[in-house]
């Protein structure tokens, strides 16, 4: 067996992320380093559950209770994305996202956050969308749809804006579009959709121990750290 | 209430996940010289034997296993050649403790630095190239168990810190008579550090004939003792290699530097592919059977 060490204890989570080579086989394993690693690794393996509990990959995923828990996840064919992606040049694989999300999320009894929902930490091919790195897992209220959308779609806008956040029209239009596709149909209860940026940034700090962040918030994710101006000068781009 | 100690991250010891230990593992450390790695070891294995030639460190360790409650160990203050195990071990540990072999290697670095050998005649056999250490390790080991081995690369820094100190010397004074023993030591760092380079495969010579198979060369990222990065070296070809991110908060100087150091890696890694120029590097590999 051979190893490649891909990610090493990234914002304090005491795990590592390695890529296994087998005679047959490629895979992930992602271990824990402390008991906090232990907590992390667990409840990304109920992300897992939660989300391949209907897909043939369940019986592939893994978890070893060690003194260090250990999660073995295959590796899913399809395109991949860098973590830094932008807006443009991606805009199908985002709007297949969005439809994705709609069509998974709204019909379940359980509502569940992912919480660190990216472009890099999903794989599409064809017929399939699989996402990885449910570290931040958790069940929420359903009027929080929308959530990891708007977190995502924020995410965008940090890269493809080169963190000044200043976005050329085209980018911007496209936004809107994705909130719209969105909000269309969801119930006036939504405590997200209103003012999404901004009521995204508070769920996540008013929830934060449901992330289960081992560091400072606003260094793990750009909402958190985002003011108030940025989040409403694009509040009113999306819901104008 | 958990204590403290279960909390504490082990995340420096990444590079031993490539080892894969289990429950009934019996373990052996030479040098100990990470003590993460060695409590790391305690919690996965059945016993973890540390051998510490340095009283100090050996007191040290103690009192950190105390602190982690860690029962599983014996301790051993001696050198390696000074002992006689009853215990076969699974897997051997050698962290940064390569010293040892360098010590006996700078009594004949024609052993090591084979390759630059141009008389092969003067290997009578492969018993030849047999070195203590190895000798010592192999022995101890049961047949299948694994070696690993970790080592920076010093000859790198080495000859780095030399170019900067000419540099710096060439920048304020004059070329005088006076530099002639800089540029005499720069060019023997040189000749040594072509020398280390074709060494790369002497090492892995040298495990063969101590008996391993199986042997696996990764290279490490930024450093042994806090390893963010670990690539296998005959997978270079499957993926592009993506320079570590370089934390440095706080003043812009060190921001500037650690941006600078990325873009180095860039170059020397990613568009040159000179990983004989990675930082530090491990090695497993398995005792035959």
């Amino acid at each position: 067996m051979l190893y490649e060490l891909i990610t090493s204890n990234t914002h304090n989570n005491n795990t590592a992320l390695y890529k296994c080579y087998n005679a047959n086989k490629v895979f992930y394993r992602k271990a824990a380093f402390s008991h906090w690693g232990n907590k992390v690794i667990e409840n990304e393996n109920k992300g897992y559950e939660w989300f391949y509990k209907d897909s043939e990959y369940l019986a592939e995923i893994r978890f070893m209770k060690k003194y260090f828990y250990e999660l073995e996840i295959p590796e899913f064919n399809g395109r991949k994305f860098p973590s830094e992606s932008v807006i443009s040049g991606n805009e199908e694989s985002i709007e297949k996202i969005i439809a994705f999300y709609k069509d998974r999320w709204s019909t379940e009894n359980d509502f569940t956050v992912h919480g660190d929902m990216a472009l890099c930490n999903f794989i599409i091919d064809k017929n399939n969308i699989k996402l990885v790195d449910w570290e931040h897992f958790h069940y929420s209220d359903k009027e929080f749809f929308g959530y990891d959308i708007i977190n995502m779609l924020f995410i965008f806008i940090y890269h493809e804006s080169k963190r000044t956040f200043s976005l050329n029209k085209r980018n911007r239009d496209f936004l809107k579009k994705c909130y719209i596709q969105l909000a269309e149909g969801v119930a006036n209860s939504n405590k997200i959709l209103e003012k999404p940026f901004q009521n995204a940034k508070d769920y996540l700090l008013t929830f934060k121990d449901r992330f289960l962040v081992n560091t400072n918030i606003y260094n793990k994710f750009v909402l958190a750290g985002s003011p108030l101006s940025v989040l409403e000068h694009f509040d009113s781009i999306v819901t104008k | 209430m958990k204590p403290k100690s279960d909390f504490i991250n082990l995340s420096s010891a990444v590079g031993l996940g490539l080892i894969g230990f289990n429950e009934k593992n019996i373990v052996v450390d030479y040098g100990c010289i990470f003590f993460d790695s060695f409590v790391y070891a305690s919690r996965l294995c059945k016993k973890v034997v540390g051998i510490i030639p340095s009283s100090e460190r050996l007191n040290t360790l103690q009192k950190r296993l105390v602190e982690e409650d860690v029962k599983n160990c014996d301790l051993v203050n001696a050198n390696y050649n000074e002992q006689h195990f009853n215990e076969v071990f699974d897997c051997v540990i050698i962290n940064s403790f390569l010293e040892q072999l360098i010590i006996e290697i700078k009594r004949d670095k024609t052993i090591f630095f084979d390759s630059k050998i141009r008389d092969k005649k003067r290997y009578s056999g492969p018993e030849k190239i047999r070195i203590g250490f190895f000798k010592t390790i192999c022995k101890g080991l049961r047949p299948g168990g694994t070696l690993y081995l970790s080592y920076a690369n010093k000859l790198r820094i080495r000859t780095l810190l030399l170019f900067i100190k000419l540099a710096i010397k060439s920048f304020f004074t004059a070329i005088s008579l006076k530099e002639a023993p800089s540029f005499i030591s720069l060019l023997n760092a040189i000749y040594l550090f072509s020398y280390y380079l074709l060494s790369q495969e002497g090492l892995e010579k040298l495990l063969r004939t101590n008996g391993f198979v199986d042997i696996e060369k990764y290279a490490v990222f930024p450093d042994l003792k806090y390893p963010l990065k670990i690539i296998p070296l005959s997978k270079l070809d499957e993926f592009s290699f993506e320079p570590v991110q370089y934390l440095y908060r706080g003043r812009c100087f060190r921001r500037i530097c650690a941006g600078a150091r990325r873009r180095i890696d860039i170059i020397i890694f990613n568009k040159l592919k000179l990983f004989s120029l990675s930082p530090s590097f491990i090695i497993t590999a398995r005792k035959a059977s």
